[in-house]
């Protein structure tokens, strides 16, 4: 393992009876990555980072946090660990730094530096305002970044969070976004998330789960987006195509094509400018499916059906 | 790290209405018996003259005083308890703890401490009460002792019992139930003694007769063992459930 590996899981599998959670597991993970854990209900994404904090204990494959083994050493593995569960574990009845003074003292921080500690993280995630309030008056999204906090306090290397924007208004899930992509400069971040968009802004690196597998596990920026296009008098395909410096165009029913391209702002001007010089009369420009959207709808299909799944 | 535990729980018990709850309740329980048990005294004062051996106002007072605690106890364990882990597992807190790095059996241990500081003061207001007889006459310091002994272990054996419950099961209210029934069992078992002509076990096993056996200010090593044993056995127990969590089967 290099220095530089933060966290290593290998073939780690967990079964809950007979269903099996996680299958054959590998994950590596560096300084400054945040690695998405994108996956359906049920695929076995939040087993999979309850076994990466030791909250549960895989049947088979070893987990390294730092160097350290988490099940021979676990104390030493777990100080490098930062977690965020999907239900924030809160204390209700204890105000927003009393709880985080607990958390920083609980893993570990020498008692001189707990005042730091807190100060720090409490201003690093703009609780500095209700810092005396009690967390059971604070508005979900409030509670989410003392979530937050508490799995930053004591400074892990390796930082899980599990759906940290569930439940989150847009301007909420903006700032928690902002805040995990300047932690993931520092730390090592794994982050479940079934939002798409999510993985695709914030994430380095994605690996799709299915069934408990890794079937997919990609560093992320290559590829491209799709735009979709209509007119009311379509031009053939092969004008479109000629036109445009795009990776490819295909012609969908109805005077609809779909272009995949790498720059989605130029390709819409350039369309834009086409179709009023000659007269395509433009009845549709929308951003379509990302790359990493059909990736995820391709691996995922045999049980795009609800209800296989709980 | 149980210290890092203890002051939590500690800041949490005491932070709600729940244990000065408890405490003024039991403070009014105890003072009307102490008053009632006083006023009995005083009655048959004249009657208790004329036996050979008089009951003191040690035994006649303080130490029916006590029962009453015992009683209450009984029923406020498991209340006192179901939420230490069961309720925390619930609300999903449980998990902190998990990832947290601190052993398991500092868990519990920490989380016993929070809960016999509130016992603690508890048995405070029961040990401060008869004292203020010393103004009017004297104390059997070794029975008085020898009581407080008594209920000061069968606090820790009750609160080990319902913790681990509440490391057993995923419901207060079945923790609740639970801690009750067996700390029920555990006092009334030596009723049976009573029929059977091989009665020494079950007494033996009785947490009542221990009890009474202290509070007749018998220091009975056998008896402190009991209980020290049943906190024990129940504390390794609580440590084993909460490992079933993230055990893999």
């Amino acid at each position: 393992m290099t220095p530089d590996v933060l966290l290593a899981a290998r073939g780690v599998s967990r079964r809950y009876g007979t269903r099996i959670a996680v299958q054959g597991l590998n994950l590596e993970l560096r300084r400054g990555e945040v690695l998405g854990l994108l996956g359906l209900n049920g695929a076995g994404k939040s087993t999979t980072l309850q076994i990466l904090t030791g909250v549960l204990a895989p049947h088979s494959g070893v987990v390294k946090i730092g160097g350290h083994d988490l099940a021979r050493s676990p104390l030493a593995a777990k100080r490098h660990v930062g977690y965020l569960p999907e239900i924030p574990p809160l204390y209700q009845d204890s105000q927003v730094d009393e709880y985080l003074r607990f958390c920083a003292e609980l893993h570990a921080v020498p008692p001189v530096q707990v005042e730091n500690a807190v100060a720090r993280c409490v201003n690093r995630c703009g609780l500095t305002e209700v810092s005396h309030r009690l967390i059971r008056n604070l508005s979900k999204g409030y509670q989410q970044r003392v979530g937050i906090a508490q799995a930053i306090v004591h400074e892990p290397s390796v930082l899980i969070l599990d759906e940290p924007t569930v439940g989150l208004d847009p301007a909420q899930i903006q700032e928690v976004r902002a805040l995990i992509r300047t932690l993931g400069r520092e730390h090592a971040v794994v982050l479940s998330t079934h939002l798409l968009a999510e993985a695709d802004s914030l994430c380095s690196r994605v690996v799709i789960l299915h069934h408990g597998r890794v079937v997919y596990d990609h560093v992320l920026g290559e590829g491209g987006r799709s735009l979709m296009v209509g007119f009311s008098a379509p031009p053939a395909l092969k004008e479109l195509s000629q036109l445009l410096n795009v990776r490819s165009v295909s012609m969908l029913a109805g005077g609809r094509f779909e272009c995949l391209t790498d720059d989605l702002a130029a390709t819409a001007e350039v369309i834009t400018v086409a179709a009023v010089n000659r007269h395509w009369g433009l009845q549709e420009l929308t951003p379509g499916k990302t790359t990493l959207e059909r990736t995820f709808l391709e691996l995922t299909r045999d049980h795009q059906g609800l209800g296989e799944h709980q | 790290m149980i210290a890092v535990v203890f002051k939590h729980e500690v800041h949490a018990l005491f932070r709600t209405p729940f244990a000065w709850w408890v405490l003024a309740a039991v403070q009014f329980l105890i003072a009307y018996q102490f008053l009632a048990q006083i006023d009995i005294f005083v009655q048959y004062l004249p009657k208790l003259r004329g036996l050979a051996q008089p009951p003191g106002v040690t035994q006649m007072v303080v130490i029916p005083l006590f029962g009453v605690t015992a009683l209450v106890l009984l029923f406020l364990l498991p209340v006192l308890t179901m939420h230490s882990f069961s309720g925390e597992r619930r609300a999903g807190i449980l998990r902190l703890w998990y990832s947290a790095p601190i052993r398991l059996s500092s868990l519990v241990l920490g989380k016993f401490c929070g809960l016999m500081s509130l016992n603690a003061a508890l048995w405070s207001l029961n040990a401060l009460m008869p004292l203020t007889l010393l103004w009017g006459t004297a104390l059997d310091l070794g029975t008085y002792t020898g009581g407080l002994l008594g209920l000061f272990l069968l606090m820790m054996a009750g609160t080990a019992i319902g913790l681990c419950f509440s490391a057993l099961s995923a419901q207060p209210a079945t923790a609740a139930i639970g801690t009750f029934v067996s700390l029920l069992v555990l006092w009334l078992i030596d009723w049976a003694s009573q029929f059977e002509a091989k009665a020494g076990l079950l007494s033996q096993l009785s947490m009542f007769t221990h009890f009474q056996r202290l509070t007749r200010g018998l220091l009975d090593s056998f008896s402190v063992a009991y209980f020290l044993l049943i906190t024990l056995g129940a504390l390794a127990l609580a440590v084993w459930a909460l490992h079933g969590d993230r055990r893999a089967l």
